[in-house]
């Protein structure tokens, strides 16, 4: 049996799901109605015919391996991420010769953790010299980005390679924005990708969610085929000393009825964190990136008048007024949730899957030794577990507008480098930088040195990433085992929102719109005001913008479906 | 900071009253001689004063957003005209007006009960006499003015918070808790804590000098002639500080409408909006954060005329008691 084969099969259907409806409508397209006059484009999406000419071929990577274990199909298309459990013992190298022509150029990429410092940064060095040009990294704080960027594009200080996450792209008015930035379809649609094996072989469907006004603008970056928003995770280790069974949760219910039993403030513990954002799926009311989904009777709504998220905003102040929520949390701590839970002061936290991996695994058990973390198999408020999946990618960067068309085309060559697939030499050198300084082979896997952790981040991965498969870190083996687990079993229920993948920029003047419900919204689920407040502000936002918000989302169904 | 203690100016006296053109040729020679006398004065001036214009003056060039439409796409040049159409939709915002109502409050709040507390703890500070202790009191109540707020926050929401060191006490003595960090109707009283904390220390930099600028003989005079401690403060001490204290009092008027914005941002969770909101974080998050720059610097340029005013109108009041104010005139 070819040893390839494992991988193939799974990015053949990662294809399928590409070409299915979810996908059928990414993109752009303007909305005359409410488009701003000022501007060649607007707010709006893109149609199915323009998608077929903009979108790149797709060429499987022949450097693939087999698995241990596969990805597992689940509902709508949607597939598990694979597991590897080793990597080779003898990598390819899948680039010949060196891709820069000595180019320099600025990037800014987001990072959720300690910025490296960029003196003497070997993991920087060895990159920059395999890239053959000199990248100028500078990633800037993940949780105030949104903060960032719009100074940025104010003060036209742009880097000439900028990533952007979908969820940071809300108020910056994206269908302005992306017109400071290169049209990559001359270098990349149809088969002008082939010149770039390494980003042929990343799924259409990656490449669909880059698209926005008719046009390619993005390269993707940690795409995947069942992108979830988040899960709801528990210390094991605390369940198991207290006898809980967590295959017996099943509803908010049951979770608010083993709350007591978690509480203990006298010894400093308590039931829950700010969980709320995480229970979109749970109650079945679209989170971060949708906000807007259509009910039963085919009306467009927008979250904050759902009763399924006025049943969540009770459900979770009722919580937080018995006492079972920490009170850090409460005070708005959102940025010390992971050393709560950690320690153990939290007992259920809600967080992206991406950080259920060997690197959480370390941290929680230097703060308690028989630290386990593990995420509840889906709840649901009705009894019927639904996960609503993310875009395939939902983070992108971005190439200045101002490069000339030789220097796009090194950046490419550049990206190509960069997006050679798990099990060549090119992955090693990207996401460890030098053998022996960085890291060290143990165990048949890469393991950072103490040199490389204070060196390597996430920066050059958030320029393009190939297919990811679940990270394994040595000595954690059993982690990425849980999460693949976990992942398995959450794709049956996964579920394609309205609007699904269809990168739809509202009109600027809605942007203020939002922030009077966030505040609200909060105040309501931490208990200091009651839901009638919640009431009284949907009336406002309804009648400051909220019903022609409806309407240009209705024009959109009309015009280009929901992506379902 | 200001010409209080320069020298008044060494003008000659005219024998007798010169006619308008004579004072004018006198007026010139005076404040070319006077130059001259000050000039490598005027010279050390000239870094902080380029410093000024381009941090305060050049950027002022950014409020032409607020009559604009402001695009960060199309920029100061080919944004649309809007005249007064965003001060319009400003003070239709009832956001704007609770985020004034606000900073108001709390700065009326803070008048009270913040700015007497550095003049109060320089008083106490002046009569220690081992100047050991005192510069090791000075020492500790200057720290927390070096730290940010991100950590003095930090620092309360461990001591007071709801899992904090003294709500953990109470627990494990089964006595009721205290909320102070999550309880939106106090959070006047506990932002001025935190400023008293962190700031008291600092101001009294300020009023220590204005102390020892006094001349000891007057006291010595005084206590021969029989004057106990607080006869010596009453007439001594605080007509000696008055000046200063008038002047700061000025500054800070002109400060109103200018709260701790990083200390109400790192706690707008904790409390809501409803409490935490005041003008600049109305101009961050309304202006900022949604990409709404005209909104925000509509904001903040009203907040700047207003101050402009309250500084102008409470140095006229001084000068009408008869103190310097900011400058003498």
């Amino acid at each position: 049996m070819n040893p390839l084969d494992g991988v193939r099969a799974d990015r053949r259907r990662f294809l399928e799901l590409a070409g299915l409806g979810a996908l059928t409508i990414a993109g752009s397209g303007l909305l005359a109605a409410c488009g701003d006059a000022k501007t060649s484009s607007g707010p709006g999406t893109t149609d199915k015919n323009q998608l077929a000419k903009i979108l790149p071929a797709y060429v499987p990577s022949t450097a693939a391996l087999t698995p241990d274990i596969p990805s597992a199909p689940g509902a709508n298309g949607f597939f598990s991420t694979p597991v590897y459990l080793k990597y080779p013992a003898s990598p390819v190298a899948t680039v010949t010769g060196v891709p820069g022509k000595g180019g320099s150029y600025t990037t800014m990429t987001p990072l959720w953790g300690s910025i490296p410092s960029s003196k003497g940064n070997t993991y920087y060095d060895t990159v920059n010299a395999a890239l053959g040009a000199d990248l100028k990294m500078q990633p800037a704080d993940g949780v105030n980005y949104d903060k960032i960027l719009p100074p940025l594009f104010a003060g036209s200080k742009l880097p000439d390679w900028l990533m952007i996450p979908s969820w940071n792209m809300g108020n910056l008015g994206f269908a302005d924005a992306v017109n400071k930035f290169a049209d990559l379809g001359p270098y990349l649609s149809g088969d002008a990708i082939k010149a770039y094996p390494n980003l042929a072989a990343i799924p259409t469907g990656a490449w669909q969610s880059c698209i926005w006004n008719g046009k390619l603008f993005g390269l993707p970056t940690y795409y995947s085929a069942a992108s979830a928003g988040g899960a709801i995770f528990y210390r094991a280790d605390i369940f198991r000393q207290l006898g809980i069974d967590a295959n017996s949760i099943k509803t908010p219910a049951d979770l608010e009825g083993i709350a007591k039993q978690l509480t203990d403030p006298k010894a400093g513990r308590w039931a829950f964190g700010d969980i709320f954002d995480y229970t979109a799926h749970i109650f079945h009311f679209p989170g971060d990136p949708y906000r807007w989904t259509v009910d039963a009777s085919g009306k467009v709504v927008n979250r904050y008048e759902m009763p399924e998220y006025l049943e969540a905003l009770n459900w979770f102040a009722k919580q937080a007024k018995a006492g079972y929520v920490h009170p850090d949390a409460l005070a708005g701590k959102k940025e010390e949730g992971k050393q709560r839970f950690w320690s153990g002061k939290e007992v259920i936290t809600g967080d992206g899957t991406g950080g259920w991996a060997g690197s959480d695994a370390e941290s929680g058990k230097a703060a308690n030794p028989s630290y386990e973390k593990q995420a509840f198999k889906l709840l649901a408020a009705d009894g019927k577990p639904a996960m609503p999946m993310n875009p395939a990618s939902s983070m992108y960067s971005f190439l200045n507008g101002k490069l000339s068309a030789d220097q796009i085309k090194e950046v490419l060559s550049i990206a190509n480098y960069l997006a050679a697939p798990y099990g060549s030499t090119e992955w090693l050198t990207v996401n460890f930088g030098k053998e022996g300084v960085d890291y060290t082979m143990t165990g048949g896997n890469p393991k950072l040195t103490e040199k490389g952790s204070k060196e390597v981040a996430t920066t050059y991965q958030f320029l393009v990433t190939p297919v990811t498969p679940v990270p394994v870190t040595p000595g954690y083996e059993q982690v990425a085992k849980d999460y693949a687990a976990w992942e398995a079993d959450m794709v049956k229920h996964a579920v394609k929102p309205a609007f699904y993948g269809m990168n739809i920029t509202e009109p600027a003047q809605y942007a203020n719109l939002n922030q009077p419900m966030v505040d609200v919204s909060i105040d309501v689920r931490y208990g200091r005001k009651p839901i009638s407040a919640f009431t009284d502000a949907l009336q406002t936002w309804k009648s400051s913008g909220g019903e022609e918000l409806r309407k240009f989302y209705e024009d959109v169904k009309n015009k280009y479906g929901t992506g379902q | 900071m200001t010409a209080i203690h320069e020298a008044p100016p060494a003008a000659a006296t005219p024998p007798a009253p010169p006619t308008r053109a004579e004072r004018r040729v006198l007026r010139k020679a005076d404040r070319r001689r006077r130059f001259l006398r000050d000039r490598s004065l005027v010279l050390m001036t000239l870094p902080a004063i380029a410093l000024v214009l381009v941090f305060n003056y050049a950027p002022m060039f950014g409020t032409v957003t607020a009559f604009q439409s402001y695009s960060i796409y199309a920029g100061f040049w080919h944004s649309p005209w809007t005249g007064l159409t965003t001060f319009q939709r400003l003070f239709n915002d009832p956001y704007f007006w609770h985020a004034l109502e606000n900073t108001l409050t709390l700065s009326l709040v803070q008048l009270v009960l913040f700015f007497p507390v550095p003049i109060l703890l320089a008083l106490l500070l002046n009569t220690v006499l081992s100047t050991k202790i005192r510069t090791f009191v000075q020492s500790v109540v200057y720290l927390p003015h070096f730290f940010s707020w991100v950590l003095a926050i930090t620092i309360f929401q461990q001591m007071l918070g709801g899992a904090g060191a003294l709500n953990q006490f109470l627990r494990a003595h089964d006595m009721s808790t205290w909320n102070i960090m999550t309880n939106p109707d106090t959070f006047k009283l506990l932002v001025t804590a935190q400023v008293v904390w962190k700031e008291a220390g600092w101001g009294i930099i300020v009023f220590l000098a204005a102390l020892a600028a006094i001349d000891t003989q007057l006291y010595e005079a005084a206590a021969a002639d029989g004057a106990g401690r607080w006869r010596r403060m009453w007439h001594i001490t605080l007509p000696g500080i008055r000046s200063i204290v008038v002047l700061m009092l000025v500054l800070q008027l002109g400060n109103v409408l200018t709260i701790g914005f990083e200390q109400m941002l790192i706690q707008r969770f904790a409390v809501g909006r409803d409490a935490s909101e005041v003008l600049d974080t109305y101009a961050y998050f309304y202006g900022v954060v949604n990409a709404n720059f005209s909104l925000g610097a509509a904001a903040s340029l009203f907040k700047g005329v207003l101050s402009l005013i309250l500084i102008l109108t409470a140095n006229k009041v001084a000068h009408l008691f008869g103190e310097d104010g900011l400058y003498r005139r």
